[in-house]
């Protein structure tokens, strides 16, 4: 990998117009990469997939290096129907639309040369790969006081010109004081057997509300990892909620900085997966300092040589009093080859708080399957009726109407 | 209607019933009572179509092999259990339940499946002959009920789906003298030259209100003696232990 890897880098760099400086930098960050290579199973964040080792076994050599000179052609039946909505587009990991149609443009920044800086997990040796090839980075400000009044969908779309394995993907978020943005990430993907790298940075002000849903639900053969960054103020609340089911491999990783009183972060996810499909979820949530709270839901159904991992951690500081962290995984195993992994980790340095953490996992209860058969249902409609009931409260945590319908719909489930 | 022609059952090597036999005609009520452990439960589990039992013997429902049949089939063809213990569904919504079990056995049938305004009519009515608390049909299926309410749902299915024939088990347990007489009001609404009744109790309490044509006393596995309703007074007087 090193030689090709070196290689591509050179041949990038060639054909941008990258400042020497953004090239030393760059190369910066491929050594550190290089001087780790991509997580193995040895780290206690990878303790459940060893993604070098995935990676080889679905991929193979993986190569880098992509033209950006050129626009590609966007696919809009992608786009989503019969909801009013912002866009941004990536297609093979370049920035195809910024589109803010909807919102008053004196509201919204938009920067295109932003240079990420990473403030948490220096030594993911995935954010350096990710600092190394992203090549542009955008930097999206909601100002003081503005809601966005459409949901901003960002598509995440390859297409089968792609030219390398892998892509790298980087947004920057932020949102000033007493604004509100909801962002829909939607993965739709042509190309098969990449890894898609993606990370994002959120920093939340006063009062600022963030509702991120992530939506993996195409089938599809690559392998991705997400990284979400959320740093939050006083009374700021953060919404994640993922779906994650279209990948082979998929991990997401929520890392938020609770540092402002009463600010608040959710997570919530589903996992449906089937076929030897693998997902993970992990999350760090740092409550720093008083009066924070956050609540995590995570449920999966896992039909045959499938496999899901929760790791959750809370982190309390000394000084966060009064902090309220829970969260709770459970699991409908549909198959004997099914597998489900849970991993809380509760770190507490305070002593006035309330922390809790659960989880459980089993076969589908055939005495429930019995009662909807003896009412006429056969043995398919009782199976999809109690997964949709298991699943239902996890969706029911979106907060957003809108968007709540739009999951319910995507995944089948009827109120 | 039916007939169960020397049936016995198994549970993990352990005999629970033993060439047991009943006929059931069209428009008739039957009880069977019996002790813990007689065997009822079993019984009722068997006709429904659960699994797990080693069986023998023969049961015809309208000439049909049963034993053929998936329970989705027997519940199409006609038979409904209502429950003992009715299970919590989480997440299910009521209405939408009872919606899909209906159609399920309409479009089996023939029938046209009921639109939802058509299917919102019937049930309204329904729950309001059984004194149901409509707002109930709305939350998640058992999920909070009491168990009064449990049993009262079983009812309002039976009512809705009007089964040909009707398994009873142990309904009137855990319910009040109120409930007993509604639940009681619906199966007696429901009664009819082409409708048939299993009853399956402990007490003769509920016999009060559902006038059963025959009486059978189930102990251990089999029925040991078969009469009219003035059985179950002797029952009731006597007690199993000394009933012989």
């Amino acid at each position: 990998m090193t030689e090709q890897i070196k290689t591509d880098f050179e041949k990038i760099v060639k054909a941008s117009a990258f400042s020497e400086k953004d090239v030393e930098l760059k190369k910066m960050h491929l050594n550190k990469f290089l001087k780790t290579g991509f997580p193995t199973r040895k780290l206690e964040n990878w303790k459940f997939s060893d993604l070098s080792q995935i990676i080889k076994k679905n991929i193979g050599e993986l190569s880098f290096y992509n033209d950006y000179s050129f626009p590609n052609k966007i696919d809009t039946s992608i786009f989503v129907e019969g909801l009013e909505h912002n866009k941004i587009v990536f297609i093979n990991g370049r920035v195809e639309k910024v589109d803010f149609t909807h919102e008053d443009h004196d509201k919204i920044e938009i920067n295109d040369d932003f240079k990420f800086v990473n403030r948490s997990e220096d030594n993911n040796s995935l954010l350096s790969l990710n600092n190394a090839f992203t090549n542009k980075c955008y930097k999206i400000t909601v100002k003081k006081n503005y809601s966005l009044k459409k949901p901003l969908v960002v598509y995440h779309s390859t297409s089968n010109k792609i030219t390398s394995r892998n892509i790298n993907l980087k947004l920057e978020f932020q949102l000033e004081q007493n604004s509100s943005l909801r962002l829909i990430d939607l993965f739709n993907d042509r190309a098969e057997n990449n890894f898609i790298n993606i990370f994002y940075n959120f920093d939340l002000k006063e009062n600022a509300i963030l509702k991120n849903y992530k939506i993996d639900k195409v089938q599809n053969k690559n392998i991705r990892y997400s990284y979400n960054n959320i740093e939050q103020d006083d009374n700021s609340v953060s919404e994640t909620f993922i779906l994650s089911s279209g990948s082979n491999f998929s991990k997401n990783e929520i890392n938020c900085n609770l540092k402002g009183e009463y600010s608040s972060a959710f997570v919530n996810g589903i996992f449906s997966l089937n076929d030897g499909q693998h997902h993970e979820v992990r999350t760090i949530i740092n409550h720093l300092v008083e009066n924070t709270k956050s609540y995590q839901l995570i449920k999966s159904v896992l039909g045959k040589n499938s496999k899901s991992a929760y790791q959750g951690k809370i982190f309390v500081d000394s000084k966060a009093q009064k902090t309220d962290g829970y969260q709770l995984s459970k699991a409908i195993l549909l198959d004997e080859t099914s597998e489900f992994n849970a991993k809380p980790e509760l770190e507490i340095y305070a002593d006035d708080v309330k922390c809790s953490h659960g989880s459980a996992s089993g076969s589908l209860d055939e005495n429930s399957i019995f009662y909807l058969m003896s009412r006429g249902l056969n043995y398919q409609q009782s199976k999809e009726l109690l997964i949709n009931g298991f699943l239902l409260d996890v969706v029911e945590k979106i907060t957003d109407t809108e968007i709540k319908n739009l999951v319910k719909n995507m995944i089948g489930l009827k109120e | 209607m039916l007939k169960i022609n020397n049936l016995s059952a198994n549970i993990e090597d352990k005999s629970i019933l033993k060439d047991f036999s009943l006929n059931i005609n069209p428009g008739e009520v039957h009880a069977i009572m019996g002790p813990n452990g007689s065997g009822k439960s079993t019984l009722s589990n068997i006709l429904s179509g659960k699994k797990g039992y080693e069986i023998s013997g023969e049961v015809l429902f309208e000439n049909n092999n049963l034993f053929e049949l998936e329970t989705e089939e027997r519940a199409h063809k006609g038979i409904f259990l209502a429950f003992q213990y009715p299970l919590e569904i989480p997440g299910v919504n009521t209405n939408i339940f009872l919606k899909t079990s209906l159609n399920a056995i309409r479009k089996a049938k023939g029938e046209k499946e009921l639109d939802a305004i058509e299917f919102l009519k019937l049930v309204k009515e329904k729950a309001r002959e059984l004194k149901f608390d409509e707002e109930k049909l709305n939350r998640q299926l058992n999920v909070g009920f009491s168990g009064g309410e449990k049993k009262k749902n079983e009812i309002l299915q039976m009512s809705m789906l009007s089964p040909k024939l009707s398994i009873l088990d142990e309904t009137d347990s855990g319910l009040d003298i109120d409930a007993l007489k509604v639940v009681s009001d619906g199966v007696n609404t429901l009664r009819s030259k082409d409708n048939s009744f299993l009853i399956i109790t402990h007490y003769q309490r509920l016999l009060d209100y559902i006038k059963p044509d025959f009486v059978h006393v189930l102990m251990n596995g089999k029925i040991i003696k078969s009469g009219g309703p003035e059985l179950a007074l002797e029952l009731e007087k006597k007690g199993y232990e000394n009933f012989n």
